[in-house]
């Protein structure tokens, strides 16, 4: 029953990381019907600069802030450089092969000035270290993490619900040409939106890092995880980026648990099965 | 009689000349075949994955290839050594594209490399098909050295039997009657599970649980972590390699498990590539591998002191198979006096190579197409600040038995 409630405790942890994972994509993939999978790079890309940054300054707390930072402003560039070309539905076959492609050449970069070694990131010494729960001992760090989740959706919340330009991006997503008639600069609208995706996928990256470590290869297995993700829970909603991390998070713990040579196909079930039920996923909005 | 010209060239100086160009291209490949002394380099392809989970294996295989290359010279059996490089992407149809690449673009002579079971398990039959000699630097996969043997295929690493066999029956000795085991759900996971559980189960031990997580992405170890707590087993064997190492081991510390539960290990589960990521939660991990970085003989004592130096990095047991690939290569191509024309006599006198290592003594077997070896047991230290491999017992040489008879 002990080892019941940690599985529970796990999957809680791992769907938090999920959802910072996957906040990011949703929103671009709502807001700008773009399919971006550098998604992971962002997120990798996020993790390495973080290491820099404590490597350097000696702060994880600092890299929560220039990862993000650092990663947001590259999403910008990229955005208005390139990624502006190739808006449209029409178009989402350049976009995967442009996105696609700038993901193969990030992993290459980064490996270039990283190394290929397997690197790992020291969590805050204030979040290491166990707490008796249940028997075991947890690792404070991984608690903490439940924290970072709920906090960041909450402030997502706040902003998407109860600001202005929160509801400009709403808007956006139901109706962009609609918002683009009333006057509002719906360029700098997607530009916004892709900036605070990739720096979410980036601020990700950081505290996902001391539970993972960093490796070649980790891009595209946070993209399929984060995909999936986002396509269990819906397009374009926080509402369903959350609740499909929840899902997944948990399918694939207890998955892991119950039937560990069957985890991987496990998630990939559970999106089979909620596309047949409802094919825009739990809570979204678009039948893209 | 009219001259049928074409462009200023009659009929009879075209065929002269065709006939005249033919011979030269037919002669050219004719002469070198013959082996005479102005035949060119023997030409290496080298399939490794530089790219993936995997690339660290591949450089340090790479780098340690062409240190050894570089201290004879690049050259051996009186022809010159060139290298090619292909990247594998540790996936078998990638890694068989360019193994085709490799052999029938390029026309190497032989070829080294090959990191992953998968893609060697995968490209098995096109060797065997194109009758080309492929030195293996690494993959493990038992199968090669059995019921899928071909007589094209030459180990200069291990089989996955050979580090974990002895291993089962010291542990039983040394650490605990019971034991726990996790590894990753394919062929090497398998394998080096399979051959642990054999001995130990032989001498007496106990198999509390075995767990086999996702390949190659294991994701968030925490729930097998937790099962393993629930089990509550008084050891825990276990492999991993890469990524999944560093993940599965940090976690293993910090849930606690580091030093309450002892951890036995196949050696590349705590390797010199992974233990600086590892840190404290290696500590004190006991495992076995054919090799360690602080194995005291003097070939090995110059070799880590040279790759540190070209490299910047401690060696690692990758980079002593990449080492000893470039030596067997060496070995091979003096035997047959730089004659590469025939497989078969190159096939010959792979038995018969045998040298000293930085791993202690190297013998191809004929039955197994590996190396006898000996295997040692390794704790992980910290000394004089940075954490490695020291080896507690040396346990002796060992051969792959060519069979599943022993797991």
């Amino acid at each position: 029953m002990d080892t019941l409630i940690i599985q529970f405790l796990n999957g809680l942890v791992f769907s938090m990381l999920l959802f910072v994972m996957a906040a990011g994509l949703s929103l671009i993939f709502g807001q700008m019907n773009v399919i971006n999978l550098a998604h992971g790079s962002f997120y990798m890309l996020g993790g390495y600069v973080g290491l820099s940054t404590v490597r350097l300054l000696d702060s994880f707390w600092l890299a929560l802030m220039i990862a993000p930072l650092a990663v947001g402003a590259l999403g910008v560039a990229i955005e208005y450089l390139l990624l502006r070309r190739l808006y449209g539905t029409h178009r989402h076959l350049d976009q995967v092969l442009f996105t696609f492609g700038l993901a193969l050449i990030a992993a290459d970069l980064i490996r270039w000035n990283w190394g290929a070694y397997v690197v790992s990131v020291p969590a805050p010494p204030l979040l290491q270290g166990q707490v008796p729960f249940f028997g075991i001992q947890f690792p404070l760090y991984r608690l903490s993490l439940i924290g970072f989740g709920l906090i960041i959706a909450m402030l997502l919340w706040i902003f998407i619900e109860r600001t202005r330009i929160g509801a400009i991006v709403r808007a956006g997503v139901s109706d962009a040409r609609m918002v683009s008639g009333l006057g509002i600069n719906i360029q700098l609208v997607f530009a916004g939106v892709f900036a605070l995706g990739t720096a979410l996928a980036a601020l990700a990256g950081v505290i996902g890092a001391p539970v993972h470590s960093l490796y070649p290869g980790l891009d595209f297995e946070i993209l399929i995880l984060t995909l999936v993700v986002v396509v269990v829970g819906g397009l374009g909603t926080l509402k369903g980026a959350f609740f499909g991390s929840l899902v997944i998070g948990m399918a694939d713990t207890f998955g892991k648990a119950f039937l560990p040579e069957f985890a991987l196909f496990i998630i990939f079930a559970v999106m089979a099965m909620v596309l047949l039920l409802r094919p825009s996923g739990l809570f979204g909005l678009k039948a893209s | 009689m009219t001259t049928n010209k074409v462009s200023g060239v009659t009929r009879r100086e075209l065929l002269k000349l065709s006939g005249a160009a033919a011979t030269a291209y037919a002669a050219g490949p004719l002469l070198s075949a013959c082996g005479g002394a102005a035949a060119g380099p023997v030409k290496a392809g080298v399939l490794l994955p530089y790219s993936g989970i995997y690339a660290v294996l591949g450089e340090s295989i790479t780098e340690a290839m062409k240190m050894y290359l570089d201290e004879i010279g690049n050259e051996a059996g009186g022809r010159k050594i060139e290298l090619i490089t292909e990247d594998t992407e540790m996936t078998p149809d990638v890694a068989q594209q360019k193994a085709r690449k490799l052999i029938e673009q390029d026309e190497v002579d032989l070829v080294a490399g090959i990191v992953s079971t998968g893609v060697l398990y995968g490209t098995r039959d096109y060797f065997d098909a194109s009758k080309k000699l492929l030195i293996c630097a690494n993959a493990g996969g038992n199968k090669i050295s059995r019921d899928m043997k071909t007589p094209y295929i030459w180990r200069a690493s291990f089989t996955n039997w050979q580090p974990n066999w002895p291993l089962g029956s010291w542990a039983y000795e040394n650490v605990a009657q019971k034991v726990f085991m996790s590894a990753p759900d394919y062929g090497a996971g398998h394998n080096m599970v399979d051959a642990f559980a054999n001995s130990f189960q032989a001498a007496g031990g106990e198999i509390l649980g075995t767990q086999f997580t996702p390949f190659p992405a294991m994701g968030d170890p925490a729930p097998f972590i937790t099962e393993i707590q629930g089990a509550d087993p008084p050891m825990v064997f276990c492999f991993y390699s890469g990524g999944a190492a560093v993940t599965f081991v940090k976690a293993y510390g910090e849930f606690g498990l580091s030093g309450n539960i002892p951890l036995v290990c196949a050696g590349f589960t705590v390797e010199e590539d992974v233990l600086p990521a590892q840190g404290e939660a290696a500590l004190g991990a006991q495992s076995g591998l054919h090799w360690a970085l602080l194995l005291d003989n003097a070939v090995n004592k110059k070799f880590t002191a040279g790759y540190k130096e070209r490299a910047g990095k401690d060696a690692n047991v990758f980079a002593v198979q990449g080492y000893d690939t470039g030596r067997v290569v060496a070995e091979l191509l003096n035997a047959v006096q730089g004659d590469t024309s025939d497989v078969n006599k190159m096939i010959d006198v792979m038995p018969g190579i045998s040298f000293d290592s930085p791993r202690g003594p190297f013998q191809l077997d004929a039955k197994s197409q590996n190396p006898t070896q000996h295997i040692y047991v390794r704790r992980v230290e910290d000394v004089g600040g940075a954490l490695h491999n020291v080896v507690i017992e040396d346990l002796g040489a060992f051969t792959d038995p060519g069979d599943d008879s022993l797991g």
